[in-house]
């Protein structure tokens, strides 16, 4: 039980080991000290105390402009003032070296108390509300940029306090003070000194809840009247918000640690408790979880990843549809506006979600050129049920959001998507189904009259959609059919875009629309050979879409040209790999254009040659290329020593007839 | 390209006993640490420490007798011309002004009337070209526009309106046009003096907006764009090239109340207070996660070798590996200012 503190009385034993707090001074200091406490004009001090506190939260902005923190040095005075008024502080008992009161003192300063000791007696009280007083003068100092002088004070307030950190008394502003140090030793970028002061609040935090369990009184209420004192449940809302920030604050310091999976990992819970204590913003929260989600995409963590997008959904389904207020003008479409734009950037979420589950799965049955293993198939098959067995250990270990109904909204949109790598044809369509659905969602808003370059990467992600699930198609017919659509919905972009302002994005459709062009080609050539008599139909088809193809690796090309239509000596870095993989393909398409007549044939096979040559004599002048396209360049070098002799053995042909 | 500008110490400053404590050195700036480390266990000594910071310009602007000193012709000689002939190779050119307030970035952009900066000298040498370009007809065009932007909120300063509210306007993409700012007034401009007057316009809606809103015009950055839009004969068919001058004055670079929370991912290991930042850590947490962080590049979009188009491994191992697509999608969370400057 936690009653509140009585001077001297004796408390009721608890189920924690407790001890009463009188210090073993002598009894003319704490007669002396209980003296000068009969002189505190408690309410002068209370009232000072509370209007520096106003003082405080005064907005920078409403400071006069040569004078910032004009507000924040009347609060310091008024502080400095109800300090004066509580009389010296006491000393310690035990004289303990000021080493020790940095965290670089070893374990000891920062390590966790044995037990919990109540501040009890007048010099343990006063010693407590002047801890509040250093602190509220620390983060004050802290606020006008004088760390030295904020550093002092918290750790003054950390000295007075440090027997009783434990107690329900002081946890609070023990571990705030601790958070605040933690923050300002970041500022000075010495970012392990911030974790440890972050840390130990946060196994300090962890004790108390195991240990005493009580919400804990809040530093605020101190200098309030005892009318004015806190319920359980405001207290316990302001302790937990104290420690989500403990949370939020450990997740940055990790981050700049760089210890990632830590990080993803406290922001996760951040966001679990903001969930718990319903401290957020629907939309806010949404999106935070769903970008939290792209970290586990990266990490090929489907599970987690699935879990925060589907919580998004949930929770950003709690916004009732806003409508505009009449009474602001300029506000009117703009709520409404964020509301569209966060559901179409969570779509885009969840279209990175399907497609690479869906990528990941290609990479892993894929042989060297590209096509189904069916042996690596079978693999992934029989690794599955092992995967099915270890899903409920995986999930129990991941932080899930949300009890009750809210755990069950989130089951209910996760039990329709799949986090398991496709395996086949079936499985890998209800992917892309789900990806193809929240395309045409991310596609409402991002339109492309006013937000091109998002636009074009939603088309992007549809033709990638599509291009994968070609993969898991069996039959060719149907995968030439996805590729088709593909160049249907890129071809028109390049129509409409400016190539001054959108050249890269230009470039990339032109790419990819002829590289989609080359493996319809590819495709259409694998079915004519499986066909006894190919006809002229199949054949006019092959030679269409290779001419196709040529056209966008040209017009790629040719965007590289200067203004003077010069093909530059030098090919920049960013384009190099695409550029020669670009001149490789022309090559090979040239050699594969289907002609009886020997003439044309012998002008494509010299077509195909110059640009073989191309890349071999880039290569060579710049070796740095060569790096970049090692498989092509040797293929290249092969067809220039193969060619002439073809071309030869040909035009000795035609010689004949 | 980055420069750096020393000016002279102000009234107040010398008031109180100020010292310069930098110094310029070629392309190089020292700045002295005069404060004497107070930690008790502090690791410094009361040694004073020289920083040294490299930039492509280094102006001393001190005193003006001295020989070094660099005046507003000799900023403009360097920076401005540089902008001027790349505007007139038809490249979209962005100038930024980045200080404390107070440290002389109005000075140098704008500049009194009788010590004009930047702005002014960079449009008059557009109208000199001009004349010089005259025996074309009509060549050269030239339209301004001038905004604002703050808290993510963008406003015409050049707006003929009777309405006391500011009135925000929308940022865009369009397909032909690029990014534009939806309703922004772009007034043709023929001589100097009618730049001048409109830049005094603008300069006069920011602040009585600013007192309007109670907020300090340090925190608000303003854009002014110069539209210059030439005729050239290009085979010798007439055509047109349109570049773009961005003169950009950003807020003052001071940190303000520590409440008010950053919208921008801090630099260096500060910690940010508030939870409305998480965002922001998150995002930065993905976008840090992401495999291949050429995510504009080109190569995104290449596959690596074989005939079919296949994705490389995300190691990256496998022979001419070219990075496959980026796997994830970061919500918007730039501010308005980059986003807008993005084709300069």
């Amino acid at each position: 039980m936690c009653g509140r503190n009585v001077p001297r009385a004796v408390s009721k034993v608890s189920q924690s080991r407790r001890k009463a707090g009188v210090p073993t001074a002598n009894i003319e200091e704490s007669q002396a000290v209980e003296a000068a406490m009969a002189n505190v004009p408690w309410a002068e001090v209370c009232e000072k105390f509370q209007a520096a506190l106003t003082l405080s939260r005064v907005e920078l902005q409403k400071n006069p402009e040569k004078e910032p923190y004009k507000s924040k040095y009347s609060a310091r005075a008024l502080l400095e003032e109800v300090k004066a008024l509580l009389g010296p502080a006491p000393e310690d008992e035990d004289e303990r070296p000021e080493a020790e009161d940095g965290p670089g003192a070893g374990d000891h300063a920062l390590g966790l108390p044995a037990e919990v000791v109540e501040p009890e007696g007048p010099v343990a009280q006063r010693a407590v509300r002047l801890a509040v007083i250093e602190f509220h003068l620390g983060v004050n100092h802290i606020d006008t940029e004088e760390l030295s002088a904020g550093e002092e004070h918290l750790v003054k307030c950390l000295r007075l306090l440090r027997r009783y950190r434990l107690s329900h008394d002081c946890i609070s502003l023990y571990i705030q003070a601790q958070n605040n140090l933690g923050i300002l030793w970041s500022e000075r970028e010495e970012i392990e000194t911030a974790q440890a002061y972050l840390e130990s609040s946060e196994a300090l935090y962890t004790q108390y809840m195991k240990e005493v369990g009580c919400p804990p009184l809040d530093p605020t209420e101190r200098f309030l009247p005892e009318e004015e004192k806190l319920t359980e449940q405001e207290r316990s809302k302001r302790f937990e918000k104290v420690y989500t920030h403990n949370l939020y604050y450990l997740a940055q310091v990790y981050q700049h640690l760089e210890m990632f999976e830590k990080a993803a990992h406290y922001c996760h819970s951040t966001l679990k408790r903001q969930l718990e204590h319903n401290a957020y913003h629907p939309i806010e929260w949404a999106i935070n979880a769903a970008t939290l989600s792209q970290f586990y995409i990266n990490k090929l963590c489907f599970m987690e990843a699935r879990h925060c997008l589907s919580a998004a959904n949930v929770i950003f389904g709690q916004t009732g549809k806003i409508s505009a207020t009449e009474d602001t003008p300029e506000a009117e479409g703009e709520v409404p506006e964020l509301y569209h734009q966060r559901k179409g950037e969570i779509a885009r979420c969840w279209i990175k979600y399907c497609l690479t589950l869906m990528q990941n799965a290609q990479l892993s049955m894929q042989d060297n050129i590209g096509e189904l293993d069916l042996d690596k198939q079978s693999e992934l098959r029989a690794l599955r049920k092992k995967e099915l067995d270890e899903e409920e250990s995986i999930r129990k270990k991941a932080v899930q959001f949300g009890t009750g109904e809210l755990c069950d909204a989130i089951s209910a949109v996760e039990e329709k998507v799949s986090y398991l790598r496709p395996l086949d044809f079936e499985e890998a369509r209800e992917l892309f189904l789900l990806g193809q659905h929240y395309v045409f969602e991310a596609k409402e808003f991002f339109q492309i009259d006013g937000y091109v370059t998002d636009h074009i990467e939603v088309v992007q992600d549809h033709s990638a959609l599509f291009k994968v699930l070609a993969f898991f198609e069996t039959d060719m017919e149907r995968r030439c059919k996805m590729h088709k659509r593909r160049i249907a919905m890129l071809e028109p972009l390049t129509v409409d875009l400016n190539p001054q302002y959108y050249l890269l994005v230009n470039r990339q459709i032109q790419f990819e629309i002829a590289h989609a062009y080359y493996d319809m080609m590819d495709l259409k050539v694998a079915i004519a050979d499986r066909l006894r008599d190919p006809d002229s139909h199949i054949v006019k088809k092959i030679n269409n879409l290779n001419k196709s193809a040529l056209k966008y690796y040209q017009l790629f090309l040719d965007s590289l040209r200067d203004p003077n239509k010069v093909f530059p000596e030098h090919i920049g870095e960013d384009v190099l790999r695409p550029a020669m993989l670009a001149k490789f393909r022309v090559a090979r398409l040239y050699g594969k254009i289907i002609t009886a007549d020997p003439k044309k044939e012998l002008e494509n096979l010299a077509t195909s040659l110059e640009h073989y040559k191309f890349i071999v004599d880039y290569c060579e002048k710049h070796p740095e290329a060569a790096q970049e396209i090692e498989v092509e360049l040797e293929l290249s070098k092969e067809m220039v020593s193969l060619l002439p002799t073809k071309m030869e053995r040909f035009r000795t042909k035609m010689a004949l007839t | 390209r980055v420069a750096v500008r020393v000016r002279p110490l102000s009234k107040r400053e010398t008031k109180e006993g100020g010292r310069i404590i930098v110094e310029v050195d070629g392309k190089v700036a020292k700045i002295r640490n005069l404060k004497v480390d107070s930690r008790p266990d502090g690791f410094g000594d009361s040694r004073e420490k020289v920083m040294a910071f490299g930039f492509d310009y280094c102006y001393w602007s001190v005193n003006p007798e001295d020989p070094q000193y660099a005046s507003q012709d000799v900023v403009f000689q360097d920076l401005g011309m540089e902008v001027l002939s790349g505007v007139a190779k038809g490249y979209n050119i962005c100038l930024f002004a980045y200080g404390q307030t107070g440290s002389g970035k109005t000075y140098t952009m704008l500049g009194p009337p009788a010590s004009v900066g930047l702005t002014p000298r960079i449009c008059e040498g557009l109208f000199i070209r001009e004349k010089d370009c005259a025996s074309l007809p009509s060549s050269c065009r030239i339209k301004v526009s001038f905004l604002e932007i703050y808290n993510e909120r963008v406003r015409d300063l050049l707006k003929q309106s009777g309405q006391k509210k500011p009135y925000t306007l929308r940022v865009r993409e369009h397909p032909e046009m690029g990014p534009y700012v939806q309703g922004l007034s772009q007034h043709v401009v023929t001589n100097y003096k009618q730049v001048i007057q409109l830049l005094e316009e603008g300069i006069a809606n920011r602040i009585t907006a600013a007192t309007h809103v109670h907020e300090a015009s340090s925190r608000s950055h303003a854009i002014f764009t110069i539209h210059y839009t030439q005729a050239i004969l290009e085979n010798n068919l007439p055509s047109e090239m349109a570049s773009k001058i961005n003169l950009v004055d950003l807020a003052g670079s001071e940190r303000a109340d520590p409440s008010y929370c950053k919208d921008r991912i801090t630099e260096g290991a500060n910690i940010n207070k508030s939870l409305v930042t998480l965002g922001i850590v998150i995002s930065t947490l993905a976008q840090n996660s992401q495999v291949f962080s050429s995510c504009q590049s080109l190569n995104s979009s290449v596959s690596n070798g074989g005939d079919s188009g296949i994705l490389s491994s995300p190691s990256g191992t496998s022979s001419g590996g070219a990075p496959s697509r980026r796997q994830s999608y970061i919500p918007y969370r730039d501010s308005v200012l980059t986003w807008l400057l993005k084709d300069s």
